[in-house]
C-alpha cells in the first residue's frame, strides 16, 4: 500500500474511528486500525466486536494494499506532524510514514488478524434526515439506565412505525420521547433497542451534517451508513449489536389525565430550579408547589446542612393547586433537553408520573416521576 | 462404527472440534471466537452452529469453515456443509458485582424517588427484584427458614421439594420467597421462575374456565422450574381451584420442579383443604418464622436505616425496638414516622419525641391480649364455637382447647388461677391449676402443642 493523503483530511477521519478503540488486553488487535485500499478510496477501520466503525476517503493511490496498526498511536502522532501532505507505505506488516523531511516507521501487525466486520447485503433500508436523527438521539441518550440489571432500558429504543421514527430512552425514573416524521411510510413495522455507546457514536459522526442517513438492520444488528457529499459512496458506516430483549410498554406509563397544567418560561423555570438546587441536599430534593389563585409557581428547596430557598416565578395555571417534589437533576435534564422558550409542566397527581413538552412542538416528550411526597 | 457415530451427541463433536481448534490458534482467539459457540443441529448433510455475534460468525465463516468442517467430518463424514446462525447471549450477568454495587449506590441516592411502577415487577417471573437476600435480617425467628430457602435457591428441586413456609403477617414470609425466586432468576443456568399470588392463580383459572382456555393457563405453568405460590391458605374451599392446582402441582413436582409455597399456618391447620393436598404439602420442607425478638428487631431497624442512608440515636431505635413487637411490618411504620418527622422538622427525634410519636404504635388496643380475644381465638382456632368453650363437658375435642385456654389465661394474662375458675362457669380453681400444669408440661414435651400455642399468641397479638 503506497498513498499520499493530506494531514487535516487523515486526522479528522481518525479521530472518528479511534473513538471506540480502547485498551483490550484479551484480544491486542482491536487496539489496532484495519487501512485497507478500496477502489479510489483508503478506508479506516475499527472494532470493540460490538461496535464497528468505517470511514472512507479520497487519497492519491499509488499502491493498493492494508495494513494494521495501532490507532491511538497513529493518531497522536499524526496530530504532531505538520499540516502538510503525508506519504504513506506499508513493508511488510510495517508502516512508513514521511511528510516533509520526517521520516518515521510504525510497527504494525498482520491484517488477517483483524475481525471481518459482519455486512449487511440485500437488506431493506430506511432514509431518513441526519440532522433529525442526530437531534432525536441528543434529546434522550442520557437518559438510560446505566445499570446492566436490566440490559434492555440500558440503550434506546427506535421503533418505526408508518411514518413516524420514535427514539426513546427512559432508566425507569423518567424517561424521554422523541418522534421523527418522515417523508414517506416504513413498509413493515420494526423496533430495535441500540446500545447507548453506539447512539454517541452515531451522534457523534452525524453531528452537523445533513444528509441522508440510510438505516438498515438485521435481527442482531443496525448499521447507519452516511454518504459522501461529493460522490455517491459511504462516507462512513457504524454497525452495532443491538440489544436482545423486548423493551418496556412504555406508552402505559405516559398520563392522559391531569390534575394541574402549568405553563412555564423555559429560562425563567430552568433558572429557579438551578437556584434551588443549591439547597437541595443529599436526595436532591425540590418541592414545586402549583398555586391557581396566585397563578404562580413556587420552588422550595432545604437542606440541613446549608439552608434554605424558595423562589416563585409566575405561571398559566389550569386545574388544581398541587405540590410534587423531584430530583433536581431529573427536572434539569428534562428542561435542557427541551429548546422551546415556554414549557408545558403537566402533573397528574401527587406522586403520579408528570410531563415536561415543548409549547408548540409535539414531537418531545419528557416524563418524570417525583419523589414520595410526605 | 458407523451407528457409533451416527449417535454421537452433537455436544461431544463440538468439543472435539474446539479440542482440534486450541491446537491451531492463540489462546486469546480462541477465547474470543469459539466462546459460547455451540452445535445446534444437524439437517440433512447441514451443521448449524450457533455463535454469540456477528462478528464470530464472520470470522468462523471466513477463517475456519474449512478446518471447522473437516474435523466434524472426521468423526461424522455425512456432514458436508456448515451453517453459522447467531444466537445472542445475555449481558446480565456481565460484571455482575460491580452492577450490584452500582445499583446500591443509585438506590441509596434515591432514596423516596418513585419510578415508573410498570418498571418494577419483571414481566416473564412477576418478582419483585426489591427482595433479595442481603436485604433480609436473619435472626433466630427466622434461620430455619431463612437456610432453607437459601439451599432451595441453591440446589433448584432437590433439596427440599416443596418447601412450605409459614408464618404470621409481616413477618417476612413474601420477602423470603422473593428472595430465593430472585436469586434462582439471576443464576446463569436460565431457570424459569414464576411468582404468583393465590388470588392471581384462583383469578387464572377462573377466567380460565369461563374462556375455555385454561389449557392456556396450565401449558403456561408446565414449562418451568421454580413456582411460588404465596398466601396458599386463601386456596381453602376452592375446590376447582384446588384440583386444577393439585395436578400443576403433581406434574410440576414428578419433574423434579421446585414449588414454594407460603401460608399464614401449616398445612393442617389450613380449613377446607383437601387431604391429598394437604399431605403433599407436608411432603417437603416446612418451616416457620416467627416473631422476631429484641435483637432481631434492632437489626431489622438498622438495615432499613442503612438503605435510607439516615442514622439515628441508639436510645430512639432501642425504644422503637423494644416498644413496637406486632411485625416487621408494623416496626417500618413506626420507622417511617419517625422519618417523616426528622424531614418535616429537620431536626433528629429525640427519646422524648419518639414516645410521643409512637403512642399509636405501642399502645394500640390490637396490642393488648385480653380476655375475649384469647377465648375468640382459641375457639377458632379448634373451630369450635366460643359457648362450646365455657359447655361442662368432657368431650376430649372441647376438654383441650378449654385446657389450652386456661393456660393462656393464666400465661398471657396473669389471671388468678380462681378468676380463670369463675370465668368458667365456677369450676374449681384446681381444676385450673391441673390444667395449666398439664399444657405447661406437656408444651416442654411436644413440638406440635408448642408451635399452637405459637400460632394462637400470634394471632393474640397481630390482631
Amino acid at each position: 500500500m503506497k498513498i499520499e493523503v493530506l494531514k487535516e483530511n487523515l486526522k479528522a477521519n481518525i479521530s472518528i474511528i479511534e473513538r471506540i478503540v480502547g485498551k483490550n488486553l484479551s484480544l491486542p488487535i482491536l487496539n489496532n486500525v484495519l487501512m485497507v485500499i478500496e477502489d479510489s478510496f483508503l478506508s479506516l477501520v475499527s472494532t470493540d466486536l460490538e461496535i464497528a466503525i468505517k470511514v472512507w476517503m479520497l487519497v492519491k493511490i499509488i499502491d493498493k494494499g492494508k495494513i494494521v496498526v495501532p490507532a491511538k498511536f497513529l493518531s497522536s502522532f499524526i496530530s504532531s506532524l505538520p499540516n502538510e501532505k503525508i506519504v504513506m507505505e506499508s513493508v511488510g506488516q510495517n508502516l512508513h510514514i514521511q511528510c516533509g523531511n520526517l521520516k518515521t516507521q510504525i510497527q504494525g501487525n498482520n491484517p488477517e488478524d483483524f475481525p471481518i466486520i459482519p455486512e449487511f447485503k440485500d437488506l431493506e433500508y430506511l432514509l431518513v434526515d441526519s440532522k433529525k436523527i442526530c437531534q432525536g438521539i441528543s434529546q434522550v441518550i442520557d437518559l438510560t439506565s446505566q445499570s446492566q440489571s436490566r440490559p434492555e432500558i440500558s440503550g434506546i429504543y427506535f421503533s418505526f412505525l408508518k411514518n413516524q421514527i420514535k427514539i426513546v430512552a427512559t432508566d425507569s425514573f423518567r424517561l424521554g420521547e422523541k418522534t421523527i416524521h418522515m417523508d414517506e411510510n416504513v413498509k413493515k413495522e420494526h423496533s430495535f433497542i441500540l446500545p447507548q455507546k453506539a447512539a454517541r457514536e452515531i451522534m457523534n459522526i452525524l453531528e452537523n451534517k445533513e444528509l441522508p442517513v440510510k438505516i438498515y438492520f438485521s435481527q442482531n444488528q443496525a448499521l447507519f451508513e452516511l454518504p459522501m457529499k461529493e460522490v455517491d459512496h459511504p462516507q462512513a458506516q457504524i454497525t452495532s449489536r443491538l440489544i436482545e430483549g423486548e423493551y418496556p410498554n412504555y406508552q402505559d406509563i405516559i398520563p392522559s389525565q391531569f390534575k394541574t397544567h402549568v405553563t412555564v418560561k423555559r429560562d425563567e423555570f430552568l433558572n429557579h430550579i438551578k437556584t434551588a438546587s443549591l439547597f437541595s441536599g443529599k436526595v436532591n430534593e425540590v418541592k414545586i408547589s402549583v398555586n391557581k389563585e396566585k397563578q404562580e409557581v413556587q420552588i422550595f428547596a432545604k437542606s440541613q446542612d446549608v439552608g434554605e430557598n424558595t423562589s416563585s416565578l409566575s405561571a398559566k395555571i389550569e386545574g388544581e393547586s398541587i405540590e410534587a417534589s423531584f430530583n433536581y437533576k431529573y427536572i434539569l435534564d428534562g428542561i435542557l433537553n427541551i429548546k422551546s422558550s415556554e414549557i408545558l409542566f403537566d402533573i397528574s397527581k401527587e406522586d403520579g408520573p408528570c410531563i415536561l413538552r415543548p409549547v408548540g412542538d409535539s414531537s418531545y416528550l419528557y416524563v418524570v416521576m417525583p419523589i414520595k411526597s410526605i | 462404527m458407523q451407528y457409533c457415530h451416527l449417535f454421537m451427541e452433537n455436544s461431544e463433536i463440538w468439543k472435539s472440534v474446539l479440542a482440534q481448534m486450541q491446537l491451531h490458534i492463540s489462546k486469546a482467539n480462541f477465547a474470543t471466537w469459539f466462546q459460547n459457540t455451540e452445535i445446534i443441529s444437524k439437517e440433512d448433510e447441514k451443521m448449524i452452529i450457533s455463535v454469540p455475534n456477528a462478528f464470530s460468525k464472520e470470522w468462523l465463516k471466513n477463517k475456519y469453515y474449512k478446518l471447522i468442517l473437516k474435523t466434524i467430518h472426521d468423526t461424522d463424514n455425512s456432514v458436508k456443509e456448515l451453517e453459522f446462525v447467531i444466537k445472542p447471549q445475555s449481558l446480565k450477568n456481565f460484571n455482575a458485582v460491580k452492577e450490584v454495587k452500582v445499583l446500591e449506590e443509585i438506590e441509596k441516592i434515591d432514596a423516596g424517588q418513585l419510578k415508573f411502577d410498570e418498571f418494577k415487577i419483571n414481566k416473564e417471573t412477576n418478582l419483585n427484584p426489591r427482595y433479595t437476600f442481603e436485604n433480609f435480617v436473619v435472626g433466630s425467628f427466622n434461620e430455619l427458614a431463612y437456610a432453607a430457602g437459601l439451599a432451595v435457591s441453591e440446589n433448584v428441586g432437590n433439596t427440599y421439594n416443596p418447601l412450605f413456609i409459614y408464618g404470621g403477617v409481616g413477618l417476612g414470609k413474601t420477602h423470603l420467597i422473593q428472595a430465593i425466586g430472585n436469586k434462582v432468576s439471576d443464576n446463569p443456568k436460565k431457570k424459569k421462575v414464576r411468582y404468583i399470588s393465590s388470588e392471581k392463580f384462583v383469578s387464572s383459572i377462573v377466567s380460565g374456565i369461563r374462556n375455555h382456555n385454561i389449557d392456556i393457563f396450565k401449558a403456561s405453568l408446565s414449562s418451568i422450574d421454580l413456582l411460588i405460590i404465596d398466601d396458599i391458605q386463601f386456596l381453602a374451599g376452592k375446590d376447582k381451584t384446588q384440583e386444577e392446582f393439585f395436578h400443576t402441582f403433581n406434574s410440576l413436582y414428578e419433574k423434579n420442579k421446585q414449588i414454594i409455597l407460603s401460608s399464614d399456618k401449616p398445612p393442617n391447620a389450613i380449613p377446607e383443604l383437601e387431604e391429598r393436598l394437604r399431605s403433599r404439602f407436608e411432603g417437603g420442607m416446612i418451616v416457620d418464622v416467627s416473631l422476631p425478638d429484641y435483637e432481631t428487631r434492632l437489626a431489622i431497624l438498622k438495615t432499613k436505616l442503612q438503605e435510607k442512608n439516615i442514622s439515628l440515636p441508639d436510645d430512639v431505635l432501642e425504644y422503637v425496638a423494644s416498644n413496637v413487637k406486632k411485625n416487621i411490618r408494623e416496626l417500618e411504620g413506626a420507622l417511617n414516622s419517625l422519618l417523616i418527622c426528622y424531614k418535616t422538622n429537620n431536626a433528629v427525634p429525640d427519646l422524648e419525641t419518639t414516645k410521643k410519636l409512637l403512642k399509636n404504635f405501642v399502645f394500640s388496643p390490637f396490642n393488648v391480649a385480653n380476655y375475649k380475644k384469647i377465648i375468640e381465638i382459641v375457639a377458632k382456632f379448634y373451630n369450635l364455637e366460643e359457648k362450646n368453650l365455657f359447655n361442662p363437658t368432657r368431650r376430649k375435642e372441647i376438654v383441650r382447647p378449654r385446657q389450652i385456654a386456661m393456660f393462656l389465661l393464666r400465661e398471657e394474662l396473669k389471671y388468678s388461677f380462681p378468676a380463670i375458675a369463675r370465668k368458667f362457669g365456677g369450676k374449681d380453681h384446681t381444676t385450673v391449676i391441673y390444667a395449666h400444669k398439664k399444657i405447661f408440661q406437656e408444651s416442654q414435651e411436644n413440638n406440635k402443642l408448642t408451635e399452637e400455642l405459637n400460632v394462637i399468641k400470634q394471632r393474640v397479638y397481630s390482631g
